[in-house]
């Protein structure tokens, strides 16, 4: 084994390794005033890979999934998405948020908004799209994500399952290749986390590129292609999932793992 | 709300139990209640004697104020046309009674259309009859009333108190019953109409410096035009409920918004104060400048509005406002002379331009967005050429719009033009842009840190000094921005407020999703921060409108004016200030309140701090 258990190449199935790079991550380091929340990270995201984050709190894996979307700035290292260069370019930035969905945990929907314009709302302004049109692509997702009856209410009368799953659509309504998730089943009640989950195991079946912060050890075993270990800002880790659990590389994993297993 | 009664009705068809009915907060019996919340304990019960005390020496001063016998109430009453529209002329009054129809013909398509029906239910309606009754009651009794007046406070008073205990008593469960909005709405009306028809007021007039004062009904012109009125607000209301179903709510409620803010402009300049066009200039100039500017801008816009546009667009929008500009710099200094709507037009197309970027689309929003800008051409120039047409009214003492209606239009203008300058304002100081934000914040803080008197004096007096020759600005018009200005500064603080407290999730979702940030604060931050501020901005708004009546000091013939001067130096009523007071405070009351009560309702249903 010549690479290292943190090299972004790392655990690469050859089916995997052959395909194109859809997120570059080379040192990026962010700080947030003396702080550093990233301390050079390596990643590559292959397409239509889903790659599961896990780690400690406090470790960074929202800071790193929200630096690639620019939701923050990092300040040293590059992050390409899809062969963009992600820089101070308003236009590179545009075009990186149009590719890029992203799940929040506390899904954030527009509370004044009904669930169908909250899903045609990017669509029609930030798209351009005819109304009718993202209207029809807006129930079609619905109906994917299971709520198809609950497009005219508005999202404080949904329960927090469906509220996430309302999110989900309003992310894949822009026909993003990437989507990032940040502990999307976090702030749910258990009995509705599979319902959520379920979705998101669709979309992975789907071939989505799929970036996904979680505590779900259920699905990162199911689903993920690979799994990244990250701890105090660096990747520790990077395995495919049945090493990951049963073998890990570093003796941080094993002890992070024998905490939460 | 709806989800939880959907998951209840899942439950049953699943078979489940029916759940339990919410028992009832039981409506306690009036003694009861009294013994529980005001005579609960010896203190209770003295603090309740003393309270009751000074509300009943209150009362009867008030009564007595009211009723002094050097109170001559015959000047209010032979002045209410002067009070509401001062000197319009009576030959000309159909005009007034049209607008006034418009505006309640379009209350009530604006409730139809927009779902507004506030219901009370039955426990309160006898409550509130039965207080009112009780009230007129105590007055009847009071010594400091005349005797006439003691008998009508006595039957009224009595009246009410049997329909409104009559009410509760014969009514079971009256808290979970309600009176419906188009009841009250019927009710209302009928009962002006009753009133104009059926009491005594006697003929009040002022006609020709001397005053016609008989007893027994009503002018059949002020009776008529009022059960006229009363048929608009009603029978409107129904014929939109009825029709309703059959219509596209979407372009009605569209239209009943435009009317709001463009109507009443068009009652004032064109209806009440009816221009003389003079057809040869309209068409050869009026006309051809308008459809000059709906075509070539909307070209303009059409281009602009293209996706993707980029640098060029934003360019060509700035050039835009560059020569806006320009314009008005060139007509304060007298460079070049120029129509004084191409002026307005230049800058509104500069402004629809900056904007391009935000609206662009494919073609159908195009479309709508340069539709929009042929619907302000038209409009405004309309609205243009009409004030700058010669009026046919013939009125002594100018404006043409005096007492009470002109409290209420500059009140309704310096709202309508406070509020987005407030918002633009509100968001310039939560701006990432440094330049922005110091001049809001400077401009918030002078503005707040000066009393209004002083703003108006400032503008009513200094403003035309400063002005160069040929432009000039009417008193009023210089009161109106003066006010405006001043107001927008604390419509600004208020949406600040609500700015500051949405959450930062929204404004990471809507860049998550690639909005811009000026679609980013239109279509999703400025609509919850408004909701918030709600409460704080109708605070406002009711501020604003009683503190029209400081016009007054500066020389507007206002309400207050009317009341406290113009009256009380008629010969007749010589020194009859008191009642004017009373009659205007009256009127203030009854305003603001309304306001009041519809800002609560309006909270409840949007759902104000239940989120
Ligand atoms: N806006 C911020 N300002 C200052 N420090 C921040 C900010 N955001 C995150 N941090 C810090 O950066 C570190 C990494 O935070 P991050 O949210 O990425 O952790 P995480 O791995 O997602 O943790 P969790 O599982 O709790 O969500 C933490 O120590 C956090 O306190
Ligand atoms: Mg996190």
């Amino acid at each position: 084994m010549t690479a290292s258990f943190t090299d972004p190449n790392a655990a690469l199935s050859p089916e995997l390794a052959a395909r194109d790079d859809m997120i570059n991550c080379r040192g990026v380091k962010k700080w947030f005033g003396d702080f550093q929340a990233l301390k050079g990270v390596d990643l590559t995201v292959k397409d239509r890979e889903v790659m599961v984050v896990l780690g400690p709190s406090g470790s960074g894996k929202s800071t790193l999934i929200r630096c690639i979307n620019r939701l923050e700035v990092h300040q040293e290292g590059d992050i390409t998405v899809d062969g963009i260069e992600l820089t101070n370019d308003l236009r590179n930035i545009d075009k990186i948020r149009s590719e890029v969905g992203m799940v929040f945990q506390q899904f954030n929907l527009f509370p004044h908004l009904t669930v169908l314009d909250n899903i045609t709302l990017a669509p029609i302004w930030v798209r351009k799209k005819a109304r009718v049109e993202a209207e029809a692509t807006a129930r079609a997702l619905l109906e994917r994500v299971g709520i198809p009856e609950q497009a005219d209410k508005f999202p404080g009368q949904l329960s927090g399952g469906q509220q996430q799953r309302v999110a989900i659509a309003r992310s894949l309504a822009m026909e993003p290749k990437i989507m990032l998730f940040d502990e999307p089943t976090s702030a749910l009640d258990p009995e509705m986390i599979s319902e959520v989950l379920d979705v998101m195991k669709g979309l992975a079946d789907s071939g989505m590129t799929m970036v996904v912060v979680t505590h779900e050890m259920g699905f990162a075993r199911e689903v993920a292609d690979r799994l990244v270990f990250m701890e105090e800002g660096n990747v520790v880790e990077i395995n495919e999932p049945g090493a990951f659990f049963t073998n890990p590389n570093s003796d941080r994993t094993k002890l992070f793992l024998s905490q939460i297993l | 709300m709806a989800a939880i009664q959907d998951d209840l009705s899942m439950n049953l068809e699943a078979g489940g139990v029916a759940p339990d009915v919410r028992p009832d907060t039981p409506v306690k019996d009036p003694v009861q209640w009294m013994k529980e919340n005001l005579f609960s304990s010896v203190g209770n019960a003295l603090l309740t004697g003393v309270f009751v005390a000074v509300l009943g020496g209150l009362l009867w001063w008030f009564v007595g104020l009211v009723f002094k016998d050097s109170n001559d109430w015959d000047a209010v009453a032979t002045n209410i046309r002067l009070l509401f529209s001062f000197n319009y002329p009576a030959e000309q009054y159909i005009r007034v009674w049209f607008s006034l129809g418009m505006l309640l013909g379009a209350v009530s398509l604006t409730a139809a259309f927009f779902d507004i029906n506030p219901s009370m239910s039955v426990r309160k309606l006898g409550i509130n009859a039965s207080g009112l009754g009780a009230t007129s009651l105590i007055v009847g009794v009071l010594p400091a009333t005349p005797s006439g007046a003691r008998i009508v406070f006595l039957i009224i008073g009595a009246l009410f108190l049997a329909a409104g205990v009559g009410t509760l008593q014969a009514v079971d469960e009256p808290h979970k019953k309600f009176v419906s909005f188009p009841t009250m709405l019927l009710t209302f009306g009928l009962s002006v109409v009753a009133f104009a028809w059926l009491v005594p007021i006697g003929r009040n007039e002022f006609a020709n410096g001397a005053v016609i004062d008989e007893g027994g009904f009503a002018n059949p012109s002020t009776k008529i035009p009022w059960t006229i009125m009363m048929a608009i607000l009603v029978g409107v209301y129904f014929l939109a409920r009825a029709v309703k179903p059959m219509l596209p709510v979407k372009p009605v409620q569209t239209f009943l918004i435009t009317f709001w803010v463009a109507g009443p402009a068009f009652l004032i300049f064109l209806v009440l104060r009816d221009p003389t066009f003079d057809y040869d200039r309209v068409l050869k100039v009026d006309i051809p400048w308008a459809i000059g500017f709906a075509v070539v801008g909307g070209a303009i816009l059409y281009w602009l509005t293209k996706p993707m546009l980029g640098e060029i667009g934003r360019l060509v929008a700035v050039a835009l406002l560059g020569v806006a500009v320009l314009n008005w710099v060139a007509a304060f200094f007298g460079w070049w002379s120029m129509l004084q709507k191409t002026r307005v037009s230049f800058l509104v197309l500069a402004l629809f331009a900056l904007a391009a970027p935000t609206f662009a689309g494919e073609k159908s929003a195009r479309v709508r967005y340069v539709g929009a800008w042929v619907a302000v051409v038209a409009l405004g120039h309309w609205l243009i050429t009409g004030i700058n047409t010669t009026s046919t009214l013939d009125i002594a003492a100018p404006p043409f719009l005096g007492g009470f209606t002109i409290s209420l239009v500059i009140f309704y203008y310096v709202m309508l033009v406070s509020f987005p300058l407030g918002a633009i304002m509100a968001l310039a100081r939560t701006s990432t842009l440094p330049i922005f934000r110091v001049m809001a914040t400077v401009y918030i803080e002078f503005i707040r840190g000066i009393p209004l008197i002083t703003v108006l004096f400032f503008f009513s007096s200094m403003v035309s000094l400063f002005l160069p020759n040929g432009m000039d600005l009417s008193e009023l018009a210089a009161i109106f921005i003066g006010y405006t200005l001043f107001s927008a500064a604390y419509v600004a603080e208020n949406i600040r407020g609500g700015l500051q407290s949405v959450r930062r999730g929204q404004f990471e979702a809507s860049d998550a999703l690639g909005l811009t940030t000026s679609q980013r604060t239109i279509f999703v931050v400025l609509p919850q921060a408004l909701r918030v501020s709600i409460p704080n901005l109708v605070g406002q708004a009711i501020a604003t409108f009683k503190e029209t009546s400081l016009i007054f000091i500066v020389g507007a013939f206002d309400f207050l004016r009317v009341a406290n001067v113009s009256i009380a130096s008629q010969p007749d009523y010589l020194g009859q200030n008191l009642v004017g007071l009373l009659f205007v405070s009256a009127v203030y009351w009854v305003f603001a309140y309304s306001m009041s009560r519809a800002s609560r309702s309006l909270e409840t249903k949007l759902g104000v701090g239940s989120r």
